[in-house]
């Protein structure tokens, strides 16, 4: 009687603190969305949804793939450089037009992906100081390509990024299908069963037979895809291919993404609705502080916070 | 069975290197190879704005009143006089020539130092502080004996100063100043008031918004003493001149068009009434209308003000999109130069030499524009 006592409170809240990791990120979101209804003018206007859409697109294509790269306990950190190689590679060709262009930009944003996974996945180096050689060998790649900032003049591609079909921007349908196309292969395909197995137990799947290397190789290759594509993005948005600035520190924003919508950073597990709700957290908390005009270092701790709390929540995994 | 298990993996790691190796190599060459190929840019006119051949009214122009009247001469100073003709010259740059306006700066330098004959050993700290300490070290032991420094930071040149002072080498830096003495840690700082430049970027925006109205700022990177001096001088002539202009809005755009576009567009959502946006850098700004182009606005419906004088700037006062640019000059070669030289022969050298920036607006645009960097 007394034992059953005791033990109840303690049992509802690990259920609570499960329920919040699993959940947590979809509350947040609420909580930020109801806050700015009330205290934040014009927040209730298509055009405001409109442009954190369009503004949290670039971030949640690169936290897809970071998404698949975490789940197979590994990281990511040159998606950045590969959005200033994709950048560079738009200015580059787009002589050629607009889709030859965006085809060398993905091409070679998938061909540096798989760099890392051969490195990662057959050389056995660890996979964050394979990317940090990336990430930083990336960049000085891209502005050794296109050292300063080349305008967008081609009218197709300034479309991409301004552009709307049915009222929603070009930009975030294209956010929508990857998201969609990702949640499909982590759901429906061997692929993604493969990719989690890979990452609950990298030895277990060797032994039963799984071609582990294949399946590394593929997704750090298909991350390097989707950072590109969110570097075309960016530069057909801003009219304008900037390899010194565009992506810098989106690698935190995307694992930023990753952790707070549940995924674990030592993988064998992927949430994909997770990282959205994740990535739109971010980006609301963003967009309220620089609404009310509060200083960026107010920015900086509320995320900091959100970081925090997540990590908080995702700590009792281990006793599940 | 575990021999025979350990002897295959010593013979898989044994081969796997080589392969690896192999793999990477081929990735590597494909990446070379489909970034370098068979590029074909929009158009293939090389970017090279700073060779426009017409020199004639870019010229960094001194600003005697505001340049101060101290003065520091090679004996003041204990430095034998020189001849600059057979010095080795080492300039440190601060960060990566990707922006127009190091680019015309570093330029600016190697022209004039081939223009004069004289030998030019540069570094670049691609905006990593310590770097550029252990740079401009680089320099002097390849035997730089005039030093121009353009710093990323003023303070923490210690070590520096002390090497320059004991082998008597004279020290100049540009755009921002080194904090010391001057006559005995320097020789002197070329530069612009950037508190001016935030004066008179309050003065535009008074002009062209009559006095009345809410006004946005799209700061530079936190922590910089532009991004303050350029913010310190706005408000302080805003406050003091106009007290119908409020100002509702500073958020960081950290230097860059993307910053500025992806500020602009929460801010134009948030306060719809703004009338005027004060960017301290031209690439913030052509973020901003980038930002209110996408959102359904028209030229002039928000007037924007921004610092620096790029031409790609300069072209959208023409298209009515930016209402001013206040310029902030990089072509310091000839003036540092000049100075230098003057020095090493024994005249007197102010130790803070202002220049005089250009404005830009919608009256002078078009003829002015060649002017732009």
């Amino acid at each position: 009687m007394t034992v059953s006592l005791r033990g109840r409170p303690r049992v509802d809240r690990e259920r609570l603190l499960l329920w919040m990791r699993d959940y947590g990120v979809y509350v947040g979101v609420a909580l930020v969305v109801l806050f700015n209804v009330v205290f934040t003018p014009n927040f209730l206007s298509f055009e405001n949804f409109r442009t954190q859409a369009v503004q949290v697109a670039p971030v949640l294509i690169v936290a897809l793939g970071m998404a698949l790269v975490i789940a197979t306990g590994g990281i990511d950190l040159s998606v950045g450089s590969v959005m200033a190689l994709s950048a560079a590679m738009i200015s580059l060709y787009l002589g050629y037009g607009p889709l030859v262009a965006v085809l060398v930009a993905v091409g070679v944003g998938a061909l540096a992906g798989a760099a890392n996974g051969v490195l990662v996945a057959f050389a056995g180096v660890q996979a964050i100081i394979v990317t940090l050689a990336m990430m930083i060998g990336g960049r000085g790649l891209a502005l050794v390509l296109l050292p300063q900032l080349d305008g967008v003049r081609n009218p197709d591609l300034r479309e991409l990024g301004s552009g709307s079909f049915l009222a929603v921007p070009y930009v975030v349908w294209i956010a929508a299908l990857l998201v969609a196309a990702v949640a499909f292969l982590v759901r429906r395909s061997v692929f993604g069963r493969r990719l989690v197995a890979v990452g609950g137990n990298r030895r277990a799947a060797e032994l039963s037979g799984l071609p582990v290397r294949r399946v590394l190789l593929g997704v750090y290759a298909l991350s390097g895809a989707l950072a590109a594509v969110a570097g075309v993005l960016v530069t057909a948005r801003l009219q304008a291919a900037d390899p010194n600035s565009v992506g810098v520190l989106i690698e935190l924003s995307a694992i930023t993404a990753v952790v707070v919508g549940g995924t674990p950073l030592t993988g064998g597990r992927v949430r994909i609705a997770g990282t959205v709700a994740g990535a739109v957290l971010m980006q609301l908390l963003v967009a309220t502080l620089i609404k009310h005009d509060l200083p960026p270092s107010w920015t900086q701790m509320a995320q900091t916070a959100v970081i925090i709390g997540a990590v908080y929540l995702a700590r009792d995994r281990g006793r599940t | 069975m575990i021999e025979h298990h350990t002897h295959h993996t010593g013979a898989g790691t044994l081969s796997r290197p080589r392969r690896v190796l192999l793999a990477t190599a081929a990735v590597g060459a494909a990446l070379t190879l489909a970034a370098t190929g068979c590029a074909r840019g929009e158009d293939d006119v090389a970017a090279g704005n700073a060779a426009a051949g017409d020199t004639e009214g870019q010229a960094q122009v001194l600003d005697e009143a505001a340049s101060g009247g101290q003065t520091c001469n090679a004996q003041d100073h204990g430095i034998e006089p020189f001849d600059l003709t057979d010095k080795k010259v080492g300039f440190s740059q601060s960060e990566a020539e990707s922006n127009p306006f190091r680019i015309t700066e570093t330029q600016s330098i190697k022209d004039e130092a081939a223009d004069r004959g004289v030998e030019l050993i540069t570094s670049n700290a691609q905006s990593d502080f310590s770097q550029q300490i252990s740079d401009v070290q680089d320099l002097m032991s390849q035997g730089a004996e005039v030093l121009i420094i353009a710093p990323l930071n003023s303070d923490g040149w210690k070590p520096v100063l002390d090497q320059a002072r004991a082998d008597a080498i004279p020290i100049l830096t540009i755009d921002r100043p080194i904090n010391g003495t001057a006559c005995e840690d320097y020789v002197t700082f070329i530069g612009s008031d950037f508190v001016e430049q935030g004066r008179r970027a309050a003065d535009q925006m008074i002009d062209v918004l009559g006095g009345e109205g809410e006004v946005a700022i799209l700061l530079g990177a936190p922590g910089n003493n532009v991004t303050t001096d350029r913010t310190s001088g706005f408000l302080e002539r805003i406050e003091a001149e106009a007290p119908g202009i409020e100002i509702v809005f500073q958020q960081s755009g950290d230097f860059t068009r993307e910053g500025g576009q992806s500020v602009t567009e929460q801010l134009i959502q948030s306060q719809p009434d703004i009338s005027g946006i004060y960017a301290q850098n031209d690439e913030m700004g052509i973020g901003a209308v980038t930002a209110l182009n996408g959102a359904g606005k028209a030229p002039g419906d928000v007037r924007i003000v921004t610092v620096d004088g790029t031409q790609a700037a300069v072209e959208y006062i023409v298209d009515g999109w930016i209402a001013a640019v206040v310029e902030s000059n990089p072509r310091f070669g000839p003036l540092a130069f000049e100075a230098a030289s003057a020095f090493g022969s024994g005249e007197d050298v102010g130790t803070q030499l202002i220049i005089t920036d250009r404005e830009y607006d919608a009256d002078n645009a078009e003829e002015e524009l060649p002017h732009a960097y």
